[in-house]
């Protein structure tokens, strides 16, 4: 093995990675909450009555679970400004991207919590004379949230993990920081061992602080 | 590494540094820890590769008219025209070529952890990566264009530079990027993504005005598209394209230095002229017969 290691060459551009790592955070973070209200709305109407709402949601979460999200990107990237939507530069490009795609998985996610609630809750609610609305604000959301507070939290990380698809892209997060560095230096080995300690150490955090949460909040069952 | 034939003070220095700096390569996945061989001192890749029977060429597909693959799937261009001419020095047979197909961040990374016994895949020399590999003497010249569609509101350099900011640039992330765009546009917007044909798609899809490319891949495009694109008429930083090879191997490397030099100017010249030819549409000069054009005694 004939390989010059040179570590400063790391710390010295290690801005480029840092700034990087918290522009993915924020992306993932964005495409939870972004992703939440979608997946909530698109669980509702798989679950509703009316086949108008219930079929189209189906479709919806089928094709895009079943598609590759690099393959979504180069779609809302490359494609759709070839019928004119050039609206969104690279990383809100991305960012949607991503919210649509982690809305897809988290209906999925949201129907199990909704079917998972239990009935004499919404009953008690009518019992106690909530209007519908009253109901999902004060009854059904709160529950929800807490039976389905462990998946979020792995979908959270998994969307982090995911934000180094928008490298391809161009948008300046913590894979193309690395990259960067790396078509830069030459420091192949460095530059992937320290940015997937990075990763790691982010997402092992990220994991514990959320395992807090769940168990101050997650409904025990 | 596999095929450690040559004494290797590198490696022992390096294992001397500790476990940790072990620990973090073996996480990284590249295998350090081969046990240890009695090894030949003088014992090349040459050899290795002439009893292998063929050579073994990292190269990528994407890039007309340096790497690409025909209609019928088979890799066509200059680099692989000048790896079938390394063949053809080493096997007397052009085809005795395995090509590796690997993205253009893997030509370093595949070097020194011995999958490939050499690069062809227009790789510019640079002192960067001069520190990782070595380089043979260069098979070609490239300089950097500017390529438009062919309907760009920019109808040559100097509007593109008067456009500032407003304007972008699509690249392949690649060393310097930012430097050698600043030589000659210091305003205009950067976009740096992950291969050569996604720079071209960044252009088509509106993302970017203009692309920077080599001038040859320029010059292919619009003959192969004139009604898409435009060459903007501009060029700047001249640089060398050679094979990269691992470094310590002196044997190896002349070897190759020398079927280089001999396609330009000895018996291999038919060769690298029809090369020329067919990929840059360049009349490749005969070598003066006489004093040696090396000596510069012309």
């Amino acid at each position: 093995m004939r390989y010059n290691f040179n570590w400063p060459v790391i710390w010295r551009n290690s801005d480029k990675l840092f700034d990087g790592l918290l522009l993915g955070l924020g992306i993932a973070v964005v495409a939870l909450a972004a992703g939440c209200v979608i997946g909530i709305l698109l669980a509702a109407c798989r679950l509703s009555r009316h086949a108008v709402l219930r079929i189209p949601a189906t479709v919806f979460v089928e094709v895009l679970r079943n598609t590759p999200l690099l393959l979504l990107v180069f779609f809302m990237y490359f494609g759709l400004p070839e019928i004119g939507v050039t609206a969104f530069d690279n990383t809100e490009c991305f960012t949607v991207t991503l919210a649509v795609y982690a809305g897809a998985y988290l209906t999925e996610v949201f129907r199990a919590g909704l079917t998972a609630i239990p009935v004499a809750y919404i009953e008690a609610g009518k019992a106690i004379g909530l209007t519908a609305l009253q109901r999902g604000r004060y009854v059904v959301l709160p529950v929800l949230f807490r039976i389905v507070l462990p998946s979020l939290s792995s979908a959270l990380i998994s969307l982090f993990k995911d934000t180094a698809l928008a490298a391809a892209i161009g948008v300046p997060e913590l894979t193309y920081g690395a990259r960067w560095i790396n078509v830069n230096t030459f420091q192949v080995l460095e530059t992937w061992a320290v940015t997937a300690g990075l990763y790691l150490a982010t997402c092992y955090v990220l994991a514990i602080s959320l395992r807090l949460l769940e168990r101050r909040y997650a409904m025990v069952r | 590494m596999q095929h450690d034939d040559v004494a290797d003070p590198a490696r022992r220095a390096m294992f001397g540094r500790g476990v940790g700096v072990a620990a973090v390569a073996a996480a990284a996945g590249l295998v350090l820890a081969q046990p240890a061989q009695a090894q030949a001192t003088g014992a090349s890749k040459l050899q290795e590769v002439l009893k292998r029977g063929k050579l073994v060429v990292g190269t990528g597909t994407t890039n007309p008219p340096w790497h690409f693959e025909d209609d019928s799937g088979n890799l066509t261009g200059m680099d692989i025209d000048m790896a079938r001419l390394l063949a053809k020095g080493l096997f007397d047979d052009p085809t005795k070529v395995e090509f590796v197909r690997q993205a253009a961040d893997a030509r370093i990374p595949n070097l020194l952890t011995n999958k490939i016994d050499i690069v062809a895949q227009f790789m510019t020399i640079t002192p960067g990566r001069a520190r990782q590999v070595e380089f043979t003497t260069p098979y070609y010249r490239e300089g950097v264009g500017l390529l438009v569609l062919k309907d760009s509101k920019y109808k040559n350099y100097d509007e593109l530079k008067a456009a500032g900011s407003k304007a972008t640039i699509a690249w392949l992330q690649n060393v310097g990027v930012e430097d050698y765009t600043r030589m000659v546009l210091p305003e205009i917007k950067i976009l740096q993504v992950e291969s050569v044909d996604a720079t071209f798609q960044s252009m088509n899809a509106h993302r970017a005005d203009v692309t920077a490319s080599d001038q040859s891949t320029i010059r292919w495009l619009v003959t192969k598209f004139p009604d898409r694109y435009r060459d903007l008429g501009f060029g700047w930083m001249p640089n060398s394209y050679a094979f990269g090879v691992a470094p310590g191997d002196p044997v190896w490397l002349n070897w190759v230095n020398t079927q280089i030099r001999e396609g330009f100017l000895g018996v291999s010249y038919d060769d690298m002229k029809a090369a020329y030819k067919k990929w840059f549409g360049i009349d490749l000069p005969v070598a003066k017969v006489g004093i040696p054009s090396e000596y510069g005694l012309g």
